[in-house]
Formats: C-alpha cells, sequence, structure tokens
C-alpha cells in the first residue's frame, strides 16, 4: 500500500528529511511514503517534522538499527 | 556556487567572548534546543528547525536580521552548512558551526585564576557541561584536579605552561561526565587519587585519598579536605591551597548546592551537606575563592571569564546557607532536587568505577547534553 519508498540509508542530516520532502510533494493526498534511514537523529526530527505538516505519521520504529517510517500526505 | 564558511566551537567561542553582535541560530527540533543550547552572557540565540527551510516559506526568514553575523549550528554539522548555504543565497552573513553540537560539547577553554611567582592556578571550563577542571602548579610541578574525557587538552597545557603532572585527582565519582583521570595519570605517569569510599568493590587502580591528608605540588602543600565533605556523592572531597582557594568538587557551587539525590539517599546526603556547611567549612575565612567543579547557570562566569566566588559572597547570597535550621535546610535541599537526572548517568557512572568499557565514539555521544548536578533554586 506504500505509494512511494525513498531509502535514506546511509544518508547524514539533513538528507533522509530533504528526501522525503521531496518524495512527498510527487505524491497525491492521501498516499503513503516509506522511509527508511539510519541516521539516529532523524527518530526525533522526523516527528517534530511531520507534526508541523498537514501529513500524517501512520508509524515511526526501529528495526535492528533502521528507523522506518510511514507517513499519509495530507 | 559559493562554499559556506565554517567556524571552529573555538572560534566561536572567541567571537563571543569578544562581544562580537553575533546571532546562534540553532536549527535542531525544539526539543533538543530547548533541552541543551549554547548560551553566552551577551549572545543572542534563536531555535528555528532545519526542516521548516524546506518548506520555502519566506515568512522562515521574517526574524533573522540581515545586518548580523549569523552562526548556524546543529547537532553534527551538516544541517547548519545546508541551512547556512540557503542563507547565503539570499545575502545574510552566515557561518556554519564545524561538527554542530558534537563539537561544541568538546570545546575546553583555559582561565587563568591566581598567579605568583610560587602558584599558578588554572581553571579549565568545559562551557558546553558547565564542567570545570583544574590545574595547579608550582615549580614546574603539576596537579590536575577533575579532568574530563579530552585528556589531550590538559596534556597541551602542561606543555604550554611547562609543567609536569604528577598528581591527578578525582573530587568524587562524576555522574554528568566521563572521567579522564585514569587515561591521564597513564599516559604522563602521575599517580591517580579517589577516595576509596567512591569507588569500592571494584578493580579500579587508584591511590586513596582519604590516605593523604596533604599533596605535594612542587613548592605548594594542597590540602586535602580530611573532612571528606560529602553531600554530594558520600566520598566526595575538596581541596584547599594556603586557605585561599578551595576547589569544592560538587559540594558548594558558586550559585547552589551539590545533589544530593544522585545516589538515591536524597535524605540522609542532605543532612551531610548541612554538616559540611555549617560545621566542617565554617572555619575557612569569607575570603577564601570557592573554584566548583560544575556550574548550573551561564550568568556564574565573572567578568574576568572565571567561575568563582569567595565563601563570603556564598554565605551572603545563598539563601539555604543562610539557613541554618537543620531540618528546614535539609527539607529545602531535599525538596529542591529535580526529576531530571544527567543524561545517561547510570552508563557514566559504570564507566567512572571501571565497570563499563566503551569505544571513544559512544563515550563522546554518552556525555552529549546538559549537565544537571547542581540543585537549581531560586531565592
Amino acid at each position: 500500500m506504500t505509494d512511494i519508498f525513498v531509502d535514506a540509508k546511509g544518508l547524514a542530516c539533513p538528507m533522509p528529511i530533504v528526501r522525503a520532502k521531496k518524495a512527498i510533494d510527487s505524491l497525491q493526498s492521501g498516499q503513503i511514503m516509506e522511509l527508511h534511514t539510519t541516521d539516529k537523529g532523524s527518530m526525533n526530527d522526523f516527528q517534530a517534522w511531520v507534526r508541523q505538516t498537514n501529513h500524517e505519521l501512520i508509524e515511526a520504529k526501529e528495526d535492528n538499527g533502521v528507523f522506518k517510517f510511514i507517513v499519509k500526505k495530507g | 556556487m559559493e562554499k559556506v564558511l565554517s567556524i571552529t566551537a573555538e572560534e566561536l567561542h572567541r567571537k563571543m567572548n569578544c562581544g562580537e553582535d553575533i546571532l546562534i541560530l540553532d536549527v535542531r527540533n525544539e526539543t533538543d534546543y530547548n533541552d541543551w543550547k549554547i548560551e553566552g552572557k551577551k549572545v543572542r540565540s534563536m531555535n528555528i528547525p532545519y526542516f521548516n527551510f524546506l518548506e520555502e516559506d519566506e515568512q522562515v526568514y521574517a526574524g533573522l536580521p540581515k545586518d548580523t553575523e549569523i552562526v548556524v549550528v546543529c547537532a553534527k554539522g551538516g544541517a547548519s552548512d545546508y541551512v547556512a548555504e540557503m542563507l547565503m543565497e539570499k545575502g545574510y552573513k552566515t557561518w556554519s558551526l564545524k561538527g554542530g553540537m558534537l563539537a561544541w560539547s568538546q570545546f575546553y577553554y583555559p582561565a587563568t585564576v591566581y598567579r605568583d611567582e610560587k602558584l599558578k592556578i588554572i581553571q579549565i571550563n568545559r562551557l558546553a557541561k558547565g564542567c570545570l577542571s583544574y590545574a595547579v602548579i608550582s615549580e614546574g610541578k603539576g596537579m590536575i584536579i577533575d579532568p574530563n574525557q579530552k585528556v589531550d587538552v590538559y596534556l597541551d597545557l602542561a606543555k604550554q605552561h611547562h609543567f609536569k603532572i604528577e598528581h591527578v585527582v578525582d573530587s568524587h565519582l562524576h555522574a554528568d561526565h566521563i572521567s579522564g583521570g585514569l587515561q591521564l595519570a597513564e599516559q604522563t605517569g602521575a599517580t591517580y587519587y579517589i577516595s576509596s569510599g567512591e569507588v569500592k568493590d571494584t578493580n579500579l587502580k587508584f591511590e586513596p585519598l582519604d590516605r593523604h591528608n596533604r599533596i605535594r605540588v612542587g613548592e605548594i602543600d594542597v590540602e586535602v579536605l580530611a573532612i571528606p565533605t560529602p553531600g554530594h556523592t558520600p566520598g566526595s572531597t575538596s581541596f584547599l591551597i594556603n586557605n585561599r582557594f578551595l576547589m569544592s568538587g560538587d559540594t558548594i557551587f558558586v550559585g547552589g548546592l551539590g545533589r544530593p539525590d544522585l545516589g538515591g539517599k536524597a535524605k540522609e546526603w542532605a543532612m551531610d551537606l548541612y554538616d559540611t556547611v555549617f560545621n566542617k567549612l565554617s572555619n575557612l575565612p569569607d575570603d577564601c575563592l570557592v573554584l566548583p567543579a560544575h556550574y548550573a547557570d551561564i550568568q556564574e562566569i565573572n567578568d574576568n571569564g572565571i567561575v568563582g566566588a569567595t565563601l563570603g559572597e556564598i554565605r551572603g547570597n545563598n539563601e539555604i546557607m543562610r539557613n541554618a535550621d537543620k531540618e528546614s535546610f535539609t527539607e529545602q535541599v531535599a525538596g529542591a532536587v529535580s526529576m531530571e537526572k544527567p543524561p545517561n548517568f547510570e552508563e557514566i557512572v559504570a564507566i567512572n568505577r571501571g565497570e563499563l568499557q566503551v569505544d571513544a565514539e559512544k563515550a563522546i555521544e554518552l556525555e552529549i547534553g546538559p549537565n544537571r548536578c547542581a540543585v537549581h533554586h531560586h531565592g
């Protein structure tokens, strides 16, 4: 059900969110983006970023050093 | 495209100290910013998270001055480069702090507290953590008190001021930062001292402070306050030079008292602290300069760049100290105890007890964040 997948593993801040922003801009409202990153700071930053947009954070979890986020475009 | 100018933590500190008009633009998320940021007496600071700049909304730039140098700061230096570049393209005068808050947490600033022919005392201020360590130097010999993790700082200092480090002491078992004591002693051949009560049941190699009334440094006797001034942790110790300088560890601060709760025995330790303040240190003169191991507020740095105050000033200013009723004193100290512990303090204590080994990267990471060792009280 993911409409776009962003692999930001190995990228350092700020690139994971820069990529996420570009990807979500390409979606229609209601579509889903999934992003994977290994940047530790992204757990807080990503959630703070989504909170101030109209998008909705569906899931945020850590899996073996990979941070996984699922966001629904607002 | 023009390259973003970067500035090191040391250069930034120099600018801040010169009183240059600069704005620190911190682009980390709001929570991290509120938790811990670069502070200076005359420094203006602003928080706009880096991801706000992605929105291409001109409103984001509304509060930023065009005529002031802006130093952009983030966690590790990546996002600040990114934002500084955007600002530069819009015509702002910007710098990006190289290495971000991580580099800032590793910056130590030495300032000479006192010097005469026989004695020199240098205070080494780790600004990001509010941690203070000391070099006591006499006749080419030196003692380092409470060294932090980055031991090169003290090796450089010894080179620069021409002294040999013979003694390294920890005033107590630190909970907020990783001690550089053992490592510094190993690298210089110096003796490492800590109170044996602090490191009971460990395999740590140390010389028990409690076996020494004084330690000779060149022509100076450093008195080990054999009344091990407790209060903060049960084996914490203070050092006295010529009745004029008291390195108080975490017992007395310029702006407050030590936190007795970090060992989980708030009430008992608060009683010890009372005893220290009103009995054990009551014979020291008012003009004795107290040089603590920490400070809680940037305002505690005086105009000479030093954190310290005379016992007279502290006695006069400190409401807790003027409150000589034992019961209410204990209550006040235990009551002021904050729920916030220093970040990662359990792991840091384990490392300082020699029970946990971590690599250099992990060690630096564990220390990131604010210091929370002093009781914050107002009045």
